[in-house]
């Protein structure tokens, strides 16, 4: 059982006065993918937007509780700094359109600091590597980021979280607008990805969650049911709720 | 004899309508055609001769041979006001509409929003009375001085810079700032260096709109600028314009004049007509290699 | 939208239907492989060849019913692709079909080693088996009313039933290792009751079986969860238990 990398400890999110998540209480597991899954409106989007202070950045919200990255609380660090080490990637691909794939991948690193030409030329190399998408864009490096297709432009957004070296990445929906094929290449890009980082990945599809998480969370209108290792919770889930929902029967 | 069915009918109110709609497209045509044709037939001869644009304005002369010679320091203050215009106008009017744009929770920004909307309305002479009058009681020196023309254009193009900024930033789509944000990237880098660079074909056409009206202006310059006939003589002088020479020859009873502002009239059209073409190239040609914003 | 998503609406809901129609089909070959015991064992008490070869006539069917559902869960998994009590429900009977197979073929096996005329040996070996046949009649049809109805506790108490039949077979044990030193003429005869009664004893384990895969879907639980770790000796090292009065009201030698 792997060390505890992300504590979530009785995190409520607000927008304006509703509460969209109540009491969460959750342990996220370091090198291993966690999946949330549940149904619309229950709050596993909010719940990542929580981990990596993006919940925020949103007008008249507000938070109450605990989120401890290595047991330091998020809360109080500087949130710039806190995304750094928690990236995210997002459901619809979202490339800087007026930028290259190049200047796409290394925008962080330019931005936050000025490394030296060569050093940016390395991350990108190896963040492209590490996204499965290097030997299809090595020739065409400089090309505009919308040139390419839209499983390539979501690898491209990882390859782009992933320069930065964060600890944590965090996905929400991320084959939720791609073909076939091209979630089954991002499938397999988490299964590589958990070796070296912490993966939460929200998903509405349940088989999704049972083909590439180690560990996966239900939640329903805001609250957690349940949280477990993913063979558990799909053949034999503790809570009625949670069995009512993946075999379909909810509602 | 067949009968008048539905379909018939149909079709024939189809045309009716689209002879209105045609008839109604000549009607707003017109005036515009009529103006370049006007200035074409009466400003072209004038125009198109030798030094038009460099040498000064002639004197009024009644008969109709007189020497029609240049409006070059007209052209020449035009140019340095609605440079300096520029100047003043798009970097305030810019950094506005980001503040109103992207930091929209604090009431501030809504404030300007607000303001900018409203000013677009004033007619522009109340622009350049309230200039002048400001300037009359504190700094009566350079009351009439390109500072104050150029002052009274930014009054009347720093709204048009907000509010088509605005615009363009408003159809920068939020994903692209949230991808910023969550790579870490602070809030006003990532404002200044990827939401602002992804908004320039639509801030560059907010520009060159802004741009082209100051241009076009003639009552704020009134009280402002002033009049001259002669070439640059120092921001704190009074200077010539374009639209302030064709007010005044327009007027005169000098046939020779009243070329010249013909000529005028037509050499700010076509300037106008080649800045906006040219520029709505460059614009085009930018949002192509942007892929689309 | 948010009324109770658990409610009971009346209307059928995930795969209920499907799952319903599964398990439906499982309880029918129960059924075909309860009436081949059956009348497998009347066959062979009553030395009646007829009887025999009609049951004998039954095995094709079996196969049938049990190569169907087969197919029923094989595609219900590949198609729906379960999860919960649905996958074990259909991974459970892959299983219990087995089992109900087993039963059926036993019965089979009784109609199969029948001989002729009614039997001749001692009454209180009859009078055993009689028990042991209506012993395991009641748990093949207990464990199809559980699986059929979602009973999970009626496929629990199957295990105790259990107990009754494996005493009953230790007694049809001693009762033929009594006959065979007492050198009586009756030989085959007793060597085929031996079979039969060993049958009866398959039958119940078998039938124990599918209460323990109806267990398993429905709740999740493994037999190591709800049942006591029972330790096993050899039957030698065992002390026989009391045994209650036969019909006759002999008491057991």
């Amino acid at each position: 059982m792997n060390s505890v990398k992300i504590k979530v400890d009785r995190l409520t999110a607000y927008y304006s006065e509703k509460a969209a998540i109540t009491d969460i209480s959750i342990e996220f597991p370091e090198r291993a993918v966690s999946a949330i899954i549940g149904p619309s409106g229950c709050g596993k989007s909010t719940l990542i937007r929580c981990l990596n202070r993006m919940h925020e950045t949103v007008a008249r919200t507000r938070v109450e509780g605990q989120v401890f990255l290595d047991a330091e609380d998020i809360y109080e660090l500087d949130p710039v700094r806190v995304r750094r080490r928690i990236g995210m990637v997002f459901q619809k691909p979202n490339p800087f359109v007026t930028m290259s794939i190049y200047n796409n991948v290394s925008a962080a690193l330019r931005f936050n600091g000025r490394p030296s030409r060569e050093e940016t030329d390395r991350q990108v190399v190896r963040s492209l590597q590490q996204a499965a998408l290097w030997e299809e864009v090595k020739d065409r490096i400089d090309a505009p980021a919308v040139s390419l297709s839209g499983g390539q432009q979501q690898r491209l957004c990882i390859a782009r979280a992933l320069a930065v070296e964060p600890e944590v990445l965090l996905m929400d929906e991320p084959c939720s607008a791609l073909d076939p094929i091209a979630t089954a290449k991002i499938e397999d890009l988490i299964k590589r990805l958990k070796e070296e980082y912490t993966l939460i990945i929200v998903t509405h599809n349940m088989q999704q969650a049972a083909r590439v998480a180690d560990y996966t969370a239900f939640m329903y209108l805001g609250k957690l049911i349940e949280f477990g290792p993913t063979e558990e919770l799909f053949e034999r889930p503790k809570d009625s709720l949670t069995e009512a929902y993946i075999t379909g029967r909810f509602g | 004899m067949r009968p008048f069915d539905r379909y018939a009918r149909r079709k024939l109110l189809s045309r009716i309508i689209a002879v209105l709609t045609g008839l109604c497209v000549l009607a707003v045509l017109y005036p515009l055609v009529s103006i370049v044709y006007e200035s074409f037939v009466q400003g072209g001869a004038v125009l198109f001769q030798a030094q038009f644009l460099t040498t000064v304005q002639p004197l009024p002369c009644s008969a109709i041979s007189c020497k029609t010679v240049g409006i070059g320091p007209a052209v020449q203050g035009t140019l340095i006001v609605v440079g300096l215009a520029s100047g003043i106008s798009v970097p305030v009017g810019v950094l506005a509409a980001i503040f109103a744009s992207e930091y929209r929770a604090r009431g501030l920004g809504r404030a300007i929003s607000f303001t900018a909307d409203v000013l677009t309305g004033v007619p522009s002479i109340i622009m350049g009375a309230f200039i002048y009058g400001y300037f009359v009681i504190y700094y009566p020196q350079i009351a009439l001085s390109f500072y104050t023309g150029a002052l009274a254009l930014s009054a009347i193009m720093i709204p048009i810079v907000v509010r088509t900024t605005e615009e363009a930033l408003r159809v920068v789509p939020n994903s692209i700032r949230e991808a910023a944000l969550a790579l870490g990237i602070s809030k006003w880098k990532a404002t200044l260096r990827i939401v602002l660079v992804a908004s320039i074909p639509g801030v560059a056409t907010g520009v060159l709109l802004a741009v082209m009206r100051a241009a076009g202006e003639a009552a704020p310059l009134l009280f402002t600028l002033g009049y001259s006939t002669l070439w640059f003589q120092g921001m704190n002088q009074q200077g010539a314009s374009l639209p302030l020479l064709i007010y005044t020859f327009a007027l005169s009873e000098a046939a020779n004049q009243q070329k010249v502002a013909w000529g005028a009239t037509l050499f700010l059209l076509i300037l106008i007509l080649a800045v906006n073409v040219v520029s709505r190239l460059a614009i085009h040609r930018m949002r192509v290699r942007m892929g689309g914003v | 939208m948010n009324a109770d998503p658990l409610a009971d609406t009346g209307r059928p809901r995930g795969y209920d239907l499907e799952v319903r129609q599964l398990k439906a089909r499982a309880v029918a070959m129960g059924e075909w492989a309860l009436g081949m015991v059956h009348d497998g064992w009347r066959a062979f008490n009553a030395g009646d060849f007829t009887a025999a070869q009609a049951v004998l006539d039954r095995g094709d069917e079996l196969d049938r019913l049990d190569e169907d559902i087969e197919h029923a869960a094989i595609a219900f998994l590949v198609l729906r692709q379960p999860t919960a009590v649905d996958l074990r429900t259909a991974t459970g009977l892959l299983k219990i079909t087995t089992h109900l197979d087993r039963i059926g073929r036993l019965g089979f096996d009784m109609a199969r080693i029948t001989t002729a005329g009614p039997s001749k040996g001692p009454a209180d070996l009859r009078a055993v088996l009689e028990r042991m046949d209506t012993a395991v009649e009641l748990m093949v049809r207990q464990c199809l009313e559980a699986l059929g109805h979602d009973r999970s506790d009626l496929a629990r108490e199957l295990f105790h039933k259990d107990d009754e039949v494996d005493q009953l077979h230790r007694e049809a044990n001693r009762i033929v290792l009594r006959e065979l030193s007492a050198k009586t003429n009756n030989t085959p005869r007793i060597a085929d009751s031996l079979l039969v009664a060993r049958h009866f004893e398959r039958i119940a384990d078998n039938a124990c079986k599918v209460g323990e895969k109806t267990v398993y879907a429905l709740t999740g639980q493994r037999r190591s969860e709800y049942l006591p770790r029972h330790r096993y000796q050899p039957y030698a090292l065992e002390t026989p238990a009391p045994m209650s009065k036969t019909a006759d009201n002999q008491p057991p030698s």
